[in-house]
């Protein structure tokens, strides 16, 4: 099924998929797909509309528990541990693996609640100065620090497009997450911001394992360095980047990134 | 004959040149299969039947006003007029006993002079009521003609017709503003009058109500128009005990249904919760009166309050408090749910629990929402009536003890208006003041919800 490329020599997964399918009422919209993520590397999934390659990225923080109809079957493991169990505190398990939505949805409060909002639920920072501190590393590591330094207190919905996810990715951090799943952060943003989100991205990783969904096949080939090509709620490759643009085995991959369909 | 059969007449005819119209246009049509009419039959068929139908109803309308008129004109000149008192209510009354006999409403007249009027009634009547129709077909045979005439291939018949619509809706949306604007003219004018008679010093800051109908009209006694104790049990009632009842069970029944009930369950529960608000208030009443007032006095009673009375403030409010959830739950039900769904999902990613999201994100966004359905619960609140008349008795009492009779300002107002006073005196027209500053109140609440509302909704396009 799923042709998986020899000459990644990965070290580990920091999270890793066993045969999961996910139903939406009686639709399979993830058809037993396994996968590993490297703990070290952005990984891409690619893939035509509706491939259902954002439903799988959403199994790794069990955000499908919110959608009534869904239903996730099979193992998913963050270091070793399964996130199904009842070990595992879904609270704790999206502390730990955060999120970014396609289109910027910051909450309607100023800039500093936002990114101030994870610290505070889950008890990060005991004293004013600590969350201040998060504040500022969050938003410098986000590279918004100089943009909005003076105005920390204005909406954080004040903010241009770019800006806005570029706050929801500072959020994100804020509760010091260690894994980042990003669906299709940049659709919604023009060039330039766009780019400044690809930069960070490439800033970002290695300090956290990022998944992020993307239809541009450009931005795969820019951002990541492990790419999963999905179809029809399956992956139907999975290796480096590079190799999954210039050597796929499949012909369906290379359909894909040739342009032929998608 | 009566006005319904010069508009079945009417409609009759617009049937006919609806018809004619129609014909007439798909005759162009098949004569010339090339050409494309500017509008299809059916709008100059419209357009025909406008031209019978509209001038028909505005003569019917006329008429219906002057035929009587003719009508007794002409009886006063027949002979048998002669012998009629001269003035006043008996000549009426021989005039409209003849009539009824006429039009056979009546077997026979009871004043033996109203009988010669009989004949010449039937006569003029019968008289009236043709002129009357053949007016009304010459009237709908002109329109007819003249619409009928007009249409031609390239007559845009599309676009008069769907003016006229315009219009016919345009003075429909008339009828209610220019209402509101005549009861607003009645209330000033008759305030008024009554701030003439009474200074608005001792009716807005006086602590004592009681006007007296016996009094003098023209010299009234100021000190007993103060209307503190009546705005003060308006605002006790409606807007502390009853919001201390509606605003928590409202938010939370909203809370539930939008964010923890199974949608099957909410599927039941809201059109349930919708019904009370249906409810007439009469019957709110009874269970406040009948019910929740002794209820609440045998509770005073056993915790040693013995002077706790059947009527009480606390059993109104709370009965309207009851009253006014659906509202308060409904609008906040809708401005949470209308909080978009990536807020929410953000928060959830973020690792939130579902009530620290309810508390810290979906509340918050809704919050305008939520003030606004509050702000209209209240000016219901305060503009209710039945509940208190029932439970919470008509005594004016300047009281912060919620056990306490108390009245409010719609109370009152019924009670001056129902009494047997003059139009003059001061203590009917007081009833004006208190019902304009009652819809001052209620309209700049009203206007503030809006302004409310209309921000919210600025703030997620």
């Amino acid at each position: 099924m799923t042709v998986i490329h020899e000459n990644m020599e990965d070290t580990g997964a920091k999270m890793k998929a066993r045969d999961v399918s996910v139903y939406y009422g009686d639709k399979k919209a993830i058809d037993d797909v396994s996968i590993d993520i490297s703990p070290d590397y952005v990984t891409a999934f690619i893939g035509p509309s509706g491939c259902g390659k954002s439903t799988f990225l959403r199994c790794f923080n069990r955000m499908n528990d919110t959608i009534p109809s869904a239903k996730v079957t099979g193992l998913i493991e963050l270091d070793g541990e399964d996130i199904h169990s009842n070990a595992m505190d879904v609270v704790q398990l999206r502390a730990r693996v955060g999120m970014v939505f396609q289109k910027p949805n910051p909450f309607p409060k100023s800039i500093y609640d936002n990114i101030a909002y994870g610290p505070k639920i889950h008890g990060l920072a005991e004293k004013k100065p600590d969350l201040d501190a998060i504040v500022e590393k969050s938003l410098t590591r986000a590279g918004l620090w100089d943009e909005v330094k003076d105005r920390l207190e204005d909406s954080g919905t004040a903010l241009s497009g770019g800006q806005q996810q570029r706050l929801c990715i500072a959020r994100a951090i804020a509760v010091d997450p260690e894994v980042i799943l990003m669906d299709e952060p940049a659709s919604a943003l023009d060039p330039i911001a766009t780019a400044k989100i690809e930069e960070l991205i490439d800033e970002l990783s290695g300090r956290y394992a990022i998944v992020i969904v993307t239809h541009s096949m450009q931005q795969a080939a820019r951002v990541s360095q492990r790419t999963a090509f999905f179809h029809l709620g399956q992956i139907v490759e999975y290796g480096r980047t590079s190799d999954i643009f210039t050597n796929p085995i499949e012909d369906r991959t290379k359909d894909y990134i040739t342009g032929r369909y998608g | 004959m009566s006005p319904i059969t010069l508009i079945l007449i009417a409609i009759g005819l617009g049937l006919a040149g609806w018809l004619a119209g129609r014909a007439k246009a798909w005759s162009f049509q098949k004569g010339n299969p090339d050409a494309r009419p500017v509008a299809r039959p059916t709008y100059h068929a419209w357009y025909v039947a406008i031209w019978i139908v509209v001038p028909v109803l505005a003569f019917v309308t006329l008429w219906s006003f002057i035929a009587p008129q003719l009508i007794t004109q002409s009886v006063l000149a027949s002979p048998g007029a002669q012998n009629l008192p001269a003035f006043g209510f008996e000549r009426d009354s021989w005039l409209a006993e003849a009539r009824a006999v006429a039009l056979g409403n009546a077997p026979g007249v009871f004043n033996a002079g109203a009988e010669p009027l009989i004949e010449p009634f039937r006569e003029a009547i019968g008289r009236y009521n043709l002129i009357g129709v053949v007016l009304t077909i010459m009237i709908a045979f002109a329109g007819g003609t003249f619409a009928f005439l007009r249409i031609r291939p390239d007559f845009t018949a599309r676009t008069r017709v769907e003016r006229t619509v315009m219009i016919v809706l345009l003075l429909a949306s008339l009828v209610a503003i220019l209402t509101t604007f005549g009861i607003f003219a009645s209330l000033v004018f008759e305030t008024y009058r009554f701030f003439s008679l009474v200074s608005p010093v001792d009716f807005f800051f006086g602590t004592f109500w009681g006007p007296d109908p016996m009094s003098s009209a023209d010299n009234p006694d100021g000190s007993r128009y103060g209307a503190i104790p009546l705005f003060w049990g308006t605002l006790f009632i409606g807007a502390i005990i009853a919001m201390i009842v509606a605003i928590p069970l409202g938010l939370m029944s909203a809370i539930y249904l939008t964010q923890y009930a199974d949608p099957r369950l909410r599927q039941w529960v809201k059109p349930a919760l919708e019904i009370l608000a249906g409810v007439p208030t009469v019957v709110y009443g009874y269970f406040a009166a009948l019910t929740v007032a002794p209820a609440i006095r045998d509770a005073a009673v056993a915790i040693g309050i013995s002077s706790a009375s059947t009527e009480s403030a606390l059993a109104a409010g709370v009965v309207m408090g009851v009253m006014i959830i659906p509202f308060v739950s409904s609008m906040a039900d809708d401005s949470i749910a209308a909080v978009p769904s990536a807020m929410r999902d953000g928060s959830y990613a973020m690792g939130a629990t579902k009530s620290e999201t309810i508390k810290k994100v979906l509340f918050p966004a809704a919050l305008p929402g939520i003030v606004a359905g509050i702000m209209l619960a209240v000016s219901r609140a305060i503009g209710e009536t039945m509940i208190v008349v029932m439970a919470a008795s008509t005594a004016a009492n300047l009281s912060a003890n919620p056990l306490d009779r108390m009245t409010t300002v719609t109370v009152q107002i019924v009670k001056l208006l129902t009494g047997e006073q003059s139009t003059d005196h001061p203590t009917y027209l007081s009833a004006f003041a208190l019902g304009f500053a009652l819809f001052l109140v209620t309209l700049v609440l009203n206007v503030i919800a809006l302004r409310v509302v209309k921000r919210f909704r600025e703030a997620y396009e």
